[in-house]
């Protein structure tokens, strides 16, 4: 029985100088950098989409004693405590550490490296929103005629999701922000299960019925930049930047990858200038890098000032707890009282 | 006997690696920390109490349309035959294949323009056409048996209302009874229709369990979850093993009054039944198929169909041997009986989770899927085998014994070749269930390792037309290959059930 599982387990890897990175599935790369990174080190790259960042992670997590891959990219500074706490990483000092800003090594393990960054962000639809006001405040989303214009992603399930909560968390506090919740789950927010879900079913951009979506800063630059010369400004706008929430995604080794030394080639590739020029107009994230120049398409996307940040550890210690809460509340339509009296 | 106990120490082993063990570890991480707070979220409550409900009038509508459907079987009309072998097609259909028919004749894209997607009833309707034939199988022969006692009722003076109520429905009692709580076990644990028909309002325990796992990896609360779940299930088999049948002779086909009219009404009773089917094939484009073929964002058709193949063979090559070893050594005892149906009981959510806790190490690899496959098969195979085995006279055994043949040789030579076709029966019900395995594969998942019932799976977690027209493409292949498989192998004998 085991010979014939030994041989299926044969069949079933690959063999060659194949490595394997496992992203989110809004990776995207150019091509012609691709092909021209194979060439130049005889390996061969497989992109392998595992769906959202978060389940990405877990997917590698899951499958810790046969890793699916040599490389996971896409997991960001929320999740960054899982990552390292289920120690599916080997430790990896890239020589292109020095060319990166030091505000975002937030790994002092150097396990998990960062590729890039952004904000996630409220977009709203000028159009609609041409003769109607706009909200004034972010606790104004929460006034029934807002909330039900507004289309966010479940923290459990997106990685914006979990953002824009932890967005709220610093907005209105640990007391504050169920309130907030439950008064957008009165006026009848919705809740989609990711960010293409919400954006591109749910956005009235795209025949839905939402003009107010959890996003990137970054989207209304990439309207302009893919809509071939039709729009000439962004028909979308970021909203509150004080509801802004900044993101770190990041790269790492896997442990028990066959490849180690090709898949050090592969992170490095990711820091090396020509990826991350590359990459604001692929993922529409800022470079990592320092000295890598951004397209001239990023002037619709500006940094948001007085965005927030929370700590590190705090997101470590309280993600879990904050998801939770949040599925009650909102999913499960639990008074906020009630959940924050179940706190232990 | 030397043989029958090898048998059983093999079969003992792999259930103590495969079941006994990842069923222990989660019962620890449930009964911790997880089990408190787990009971103590009304949500999770919900979702349990949502399982029953679903299980339950699952179980009385499946019963409620079989019953009048196994009377008017015990007649005598044209096409009888076809209709009843047509009657038990859903049951080897995968239930993806299941959920998208239900969308492409209901879902937001569906031929008929209405909308049920994410609706109890589309979930109910599912669940009928998934089990009305399992029902009709059940009820048919004890309906059959009723003339006798019937007619006896009404020569001693009873009316034909009393006949039935107190002759016919008290024989026909256990047969409802153990058909509905078939049906019951069936929905209840459901996974594959609930996870692709229902959205988060009609999560089922399972599909929670699921969602917990992969994004949240709340071990603790998961296997709570599992224990509650497993804890029920358990009840509802105890209950099923309690009945018992009454024996009936079974009687003739009765003549019909007008038997054409009823070929064309039950006739039509089953178009509108597999209508759901008919509107997949209708929905299923060539263009769909070519691009799933060279699909870049998601797993292409080659790669899908190549695993769900070979997992399904590698998978019954283990299962035969535990098959035949359960047939073996469970003929002559009825807590092997026990043991056998244990499998059938536990979810395959539940296994997969199981061993994710319970061999760390093994995480991701293909072992442990294959295992799964296997246990989740042997029962199958085995129900299919036991009667025939326990049919055999045993005198044959014994002249074989005498003759000068060994054990081994006496089973190989003598009782082998005399169940071969229950064997392969069982082995036909097995391979459509493996085709159609979707709780563990998905628990268990690699990317290389994406089968059929994933890849729809994978394509219809992206909103947009293509992706869904993809799925639709896939779910008819995997109809017509588990349908074509079925019948190859068990040439319609559908000695099961």
């Amino acid at each position: 029985m085991w010979r014939i599982l030994t041989l299926a387990a044969f069949l079933a890897f690959g063999f060659a100088q194949e490595i394997t990175v496992l992203t989110h599935s809004s990776f995207s790369l150019d091509k012609g950098l691709i092909a021209q990174f194979e060439r130049e080190t005889g390996l061969r790259l497989r992109f392998l989409k595992g769906g959202d960042a978060g389940e990405t992670l877990n997917r590698a997590i899951l499958t810790k004693g046969a890793p699916i891959a040599d490389v996971i990219y896409g997991f960001d500074n929320t999740f960054l405590s899982r990552a390292l706490e289920a120690d599916i990483l080997l430790p990896y000092r890239s020589p292109e550490i020095q060319n990166l800003k030091a505000t975002l090594l937030l790994d002092p393990t150097f396990r998990a490296l960062p590729v890039d960054y952004g904000w996630v962000s409220l977009n709203y639809d000028r159009a609609y929103f041409k003769d109607r006001p706009l909200p004034q405040a972010p606790q104004d989303l929460a006034r029934p005629e807002y909330a039900r214009l507004l289309v966010v992603q479940n923290p459990a399930t997106s990685s914006p999701g979990l953002a824009f909560l932890m967005a709220t968390v610093a907005r209105f506090g640990e007391d504050g922000y169920l309130d907030f919740w439950a008064r957008l789950r009165d006026g009848g927010v919705r809740v989609a299960k990711g960010w293409s879900e919400a954006y591109y079913t749910h956005f009235t951009l795209y025949k839905g019925d939402r003009p107010l979506v959890v996003s990137y800063t970054t989207s209304p630059a990439a309207e302009v930049y893919y809509s071939e010369g039709k729009y000439k400004e962004p028909p979308t706008g970021n909203l509150f930047p004080e509801l802004a929430f900044f993101q770190v995604e990041f790269i790492g080794i896997l442990k028990g990858t066959k490849n180690p030394e090709g898949s050090r080639k592969v992170v490095d590739w990711f820091l090396s200038r020509p990826v991350q020029e590359n990459l604001p107009t692929e993922m529409w994230m800022y470079p990592a890098r320092r000295d890598a120049r951004l397209p001239e398409v990023f002037r619709f996307a500006p940094e948001p000032l007085g965005s927030v940040r929370l700590d590190p550890k705090a997101m470590a210690q309280n993600r879990e707890r904050w998801i939770e809460e949040w599925t009650k509340v909102v999913l499960q339509g639990q008074n906020p009282d009630q959940v924050r009296r179940g706190r232990r | 006997m030397g043989f029958s106990r090898l048998a059983g120490g093999l079969l003992l082993l792999f259930l103590a690696f495969a079941l006994l063990y990842p069923l222990f570890r989660i019962l620890l991480l449930g009964v911790g920390e997880g089990f408190a707070r787990a009971l103590e979220n009304p949500y999770y409550w919900e979702r349990y109490r949502w399982s029953l409900e679903y299980g339950l009038l699952s179980a009385l509508l499946t019963l409620a349309l079989a019953l009048p459907l196994a009377f008017a079987f015990r007649r005598r009309f044209p096409l009888r035959e076809a209709l009843l072998a047509l009657s038990t097609l859903p049951f080897v259909l995968p239930t993806p294949v299941v959920a998208l028919g239900f969308l492409a004749l209901l879902g937001p894209r569906g031929l008929l323009g209405v909308d049920l997607y994410g609706t109890k009833a589309l979930l109910l309707l599912a669940a009928v056409f998934y089990n009305l034939g399992l029902a009709l199988r059940l009820l048919l022969p004890v309906a059959l048996g009723l003339e006798g006692p019937l007619r006896a009722a009404r020569v001693l003076g009873a009316t034909p209302l009393r006949a039935f109520l107190r002759v016919g429905l008290p024989l026909l009692l256990p047969a409802l009874g153990a058909a509905g709580l078939l049906v019951f076990l069936y929905t209840f644990s459901a996974f594959g229709v609930p996870l692709l028909l229902g959205g988060a309002r009609y999560a089922t325990l399972e599909v929670e369990v699921y969602t917990l796992l992969a994004y949240r990896l709340a071990f603790p609360e998961a296997s709570a979850l599992m224990l509650l779940q497993l804890l029920t299930l358990a009840l509802a088999v105890f209950l099923y093993l309690r009945l018992r049948a009454y024996p009936l002779v079974p009687g003739e086909l009765l003549p019909a009054r007008w038997p054409l009219g009823l070929s064309l009404g039950l006739g039509l009773l089953f178009l509108l039944l597999y209508a759901p089917l008919l509107a997949l094939f209708l929905q299923a484009r060539p263009e769909a198929f070519a691009s799933a073929w060279a699909s870049a964002d998601f797993t292409p058709l080659a790669l899908a169909l190549a695993n769900s193949l070979r997992f399904t063979a590698l998978a019954l090559l283990l299962a035969l041997p535990l098959g035949v070893a359960y047939g073996v050594v469970a003929r002559r005892s009825g807590l092997w009986d026990l043991l056998g149906l244990f499998p059938l009981m536990v979810s395959p959510v539940a296994v997969g989770l199981g061993y994710l806790v319970a061999y760390p190490g093994l995480r991701g690899s293909l072992g442990l899927l294959l295992t799964a496959y296997a246990l989740l098969a042997y029962p199958l195979l085995a129900r299919a085998l036991l009667p025939a085995l326990r049919s055999l006279p045993p005198s044959l055994l014994q002249a074989a014994r005498v003759l000068g043949a060994t054990p081994w040789r006496a089973f190989l030579r003598v009782e082998l070749p005399l169940v071969l076709p229950a064997l392969q029966s069982g082995l036909a019900l097995a391979l459509a269930a493996l085709l159609g395995e979707f709780g563990a594969s998905l628990v268990l998942w690699r990317p290389e390792w994406t089968t059929l019932t994933l890849a729809i799976h994978e394509r219809l977690g992206r909103p947009g037309e293509a992706p869904f027209r993809e799925a639709v493409a896939l779910a008819s292949l995997l109809a017509l290959l588990s349908g074509l498989l079925f019948y190859l192998l068990d040439r319609g004998r559908g000695r099961w059930g």
